[in-house]
């Protein structure tokens, strides 16, 4: 039925129309069925029957409703004839109807109609996780810790700064501190005479030379050759190191 | 006394009591329907003969007649036996026609052609079954004796009408 209805959603049969002319004999049986095959299932959509038996040949010209029927059930159609006698001049006329609001979407004046732009947009509630109870809870609880952490790291530094303190006053009691006491002018007095005393050694007072000192001597190819005394030391400390492994494996 | 006063004012009430009229209105309208479907044509084969059989170049006129109850009406066709409308005529025109069944709604219709009674220039049949029955309508004038019709517009009326049984 493709190439005779329009394929269109929506459209619907209501009714078909047929005209045929009937040739027989009025003694002979005849059945004519007009009908057409059901294309979602078995057996026919649609199937009239004219019964001329015992009839003399005519034209009929028939009207038959059909209840809207969706244009997705109509399969291939045909007049088929049952007994003796011919079918002439045979026409079909499928009356439908084509619902232009099957999709509501597809004209503004259909009803369901649903304009998009005018939809107001969504406000949809948005729910910070942060203002969640166990996230502020933990959140809370992550600040009193870090809060704990900055006292006791403060408590700490000053009382380091305390011990420091207690330090330093026991070096200046113990003259430790070396600092003050190179630099007094005492010390800088003893320093003189004893330079001049000749009592320190001259490289006190000469800076060495400076430069770049080379390597000493290096074995010729650039290897260094095994020390077989070592080697042999070496393997003797293997096997005492195996016995006395084993030892602790011999049955007592 | 009292008593008797009573007794007549009732009496005199009963005498004075008012009477209203109520109609009952109603419509029948025909379940018989009568339509032309085709208009028929006179051709002009031979200079004394007007003929609406198609093989002389005419055109047959159909009625239509539409049955909603099955039995209760009859189709009466007349087909003409007169002009309606013509140029003056001083010959006989001699007429014959016949009515049949041209299309049928339903094969029972098929009968009708045997059934129906012919009369003078009437067809009557009894519509039988419920629906739509066409009528074909054949309808020959010769005039005089081999004398052609005289030129001009000839009109004849074919009357088809539905009575109830």
């Amino acid at each position: 039925m493709t190439n005779v209805l329009p394929q269109q959603a929506g459209l619907r049969v209501n009714g078909v129309i047929y005209q045929y002319t009937a040739v027989k004999e009025t003694q002979d049986d005849m059945l004519v069925h007009v009908q057409n095959e059901n294309a979602r299932g078995p057996g026919y959509i649609f199937r009239e029957t004219d019964d001329w038996s015992g009839l003399p040949g005519n034209t009929i010209n028939k009207l038959v409703p059909i209840n809207m029927i969706d244009i997705s059930y109509w399969g291939n159609g045909s007049i088929e004839v049952e007994g003796t006698g011919a079918v002439e001049d045979a026409e079909v006329i499928y009356s439908y109807q084509y619902d232009p609001c099957f999709d509501p979407q597809s004209d503004p004046n259909c009803p369901g109609y649903v304009d998009l732009f005018s939809i107001e947009v969504m406000n949809p509630d948005i729910t910070d996780p942060l203002d969640e109870e166990y996230v502020q809870a933990e959140l809370d609880r992550k600040a009193n810790m870090k809060a704990q952490e900055e006292e006791e790291r403060e408590e700490a530094r000053k009382k380091a700064l305390a011990n420091k303190t207690v330090e330093k006053n026991l070096e200046s009691i113990l003259g430790i501190v070396k600092e003050l006491d190179m630099f007094s002018s005492q010390a800088l007095l003893q320093h003189d005479l004893l330079v001049n005393l000749n009592l320190l050694p001259n490289s006190y007072q000469v800076a060495l030379k400076g430069g770049v000192y080379p390597d000493g001597q290096m074995p010729p190819d650039g290897k260094l050759p095994s020390n077989k005394n070592g080697l042999r030391l070496g393997m003797g400390s293997q096997i005492l190191h195996d016995k006395l492994v084993e030892l602790q494996y011999e049955k007592k | 006394m009292f008593k008797k006063i009573i007794t007549l004012t009732l009496l005199t009430l009963c005498v004075n009591a008012f009477a209203e009229d109520i109609p009952i209105r109603g419509k029948v309208e025909s379940k018989c329907i009568v339509t032309q479907d085709t208009a028929g044509v006179y051709g002009n084969p031979l200079p004394e003969e007007l003929s609406t059989d198609p093989t002389d170049g005419g055109v047959d006129p159909v009625v239509r007649y539409d049955v909603i109850q099955a039995s209760y009406y009859k189709a009466k066709i007349t087909h003409p036996v007169s002009f309606n409308d013509s140029p003056t005529l001083s010959d006989v025109v001699t007429w014959t026609g016949s009515t049949s069944v041209d299309q049928v709604s339903d094969t029972n219709m098929s009968g009708y052609d045997t059934s129906k009674v012919e009369y003078d220039n009437v067809t009557e049949v009894d519509l039988t079954v419920a629906g739509s029955t066409w009528f074909k309508v054949e309808s020959q004038a010769d005039y005089g004796y081999d004398k052609a019709f005289p030129a001009g517009d000839y009109e004849a009326i074919v009357t088809a009408e539905c009575i109830a049984l």
